[in-house]
């Protein structure tokens, strides 16, 4: 998390925050809009930093660190969910519901990634698909090797 | 059982400045089906049949010629929902859940906690809708006690149960 978000926000208002930016991503999601990642990413941050302010092995906390993992994969940053994933599930005290909850939120990805790239999938290639997505959030243009 | 709606953020201080109104959607979706503040709704929860009398400051409907009559449907009836819930056992809304859990809303009590989930319909046979959002519901993996609530707007009626 980058110093621009470092504001101090209560439990309270980060929960009416997530709330709110949880509804936006589902509906820019419903639409298939190009926004919906940068709105999972937006909830990714509210749920990470939830996270860090509740303890794992409450209810709120173990919503808040699957939430940032299940948010981190619907944004497209699979390193990032695996990052974070890495992270709580190293948390002693987090429920074996919770981390059952984590690994669940990989293998939907993996459904998911397999329902929309078939021929990746049936060739087992899929795990090319991070490498690509790391190479285009490092060059924003669509043909970086020609730039 | 008296349901304010206009009073729904001041029971759940979390939907304070939320984007969506939803006390005005549950307005709204109950106007759009012919009733007007204050209006008598039965209530069925798990078999126990009751009646609420839901209020709400009145909306001008003309709004809804430019929203999406689903969201107005699905809006209202959280607001219907969580007002029911915060009337029946004091629930208050911690915070929405994202659909990987199963359930809309996360809601908290002296008592515990609870998953709820919500559906909306214009008309039709909402005991069928409950059955669905019952098993939805179901699936919520989370140590919290679990509701689904379906609002069917046109009579008006509230139907709750747990799976």
């Amino acid at each position: 998390m980058t110093e621009t978000h470092s504001i101090a926000f209560s439990e309270d208002e980060l929960d009416a925050l997530v709330s709110i930016a949880i509804r936006r991503a589902e509906i820019l999601d419903d639409i298939q809009s190009p926004a919906a990642s940068e709105a999972w990413q937006e909830v990714m941050l509210y749920e990470e930093r939830l996270a860090m302010i509740t303890p794992p092995a409450e209810i709120a906390g173990g919503v808040a660190r699957v939430g940032a993992v299940r948010a981190a994969l619907a944004a497209g940053r699979r390193m990032e969910a695996v990052r974070l994933a890495s992270r709580y599930l190293a948390e002693e005290p987090l429920p074996p519901e919770r981390r059952a909850a984590i690994e669940r939120a990989f293998q939907e990805d993996r459904d998911r990634l397999a329902g929309r790239f078939p021929a990746l999938a049936r060739s087992g290639r899929l795990a090319e698909l991070d490498e690509w997505r790391a190479i285009a959030s490092r060059n924003p243009r669509v043909f970086p090797l020609a730039a | 059982m008296r349901l304010a709606l206009q009073d729904l953020c001041l029971r759940h201080p979390v939907l304070r400045g939320h984007p969506t109104d939803l006390a005005k959607c549950g307005g709204l979706a109950l106007q759009r089906s012919g009733h007007a503040s204050p209006v008598v709704a039965g209530v069925d929860h798990d078999g126990v049949t009751a009646t609420a009398e839901i209020e709400w400051l009145s909306q001008a409907v003309s709004v809804l010629e430019v929203l999406d009559s689903n969201r107005v449907t699905e809006d209202g009836a959280e607001a219907v929902a969580i007002a029911y819930a915060n009337s029946k056992a004091g629930w208050v809304v911690k915070r929405r859940l994202q659909r990987g859990e199963f359930a809309d809303w996360l809601l908290r009590s002296e008592t515990g906690w609870l998953a709820l989930e919500v559906s909306g319909t214009i008309s039709g046979e909402p005991l069928a809708r409950l059955e669905q959002e019952k098993r939805q519901v179901a699936r919520c993996t989370l140590p919290a006690g679990r509701l689904a609530i379906v609002v069917a707007f046109d009579r008006p009626l509230i139907v709750a149960g747990g799976p």
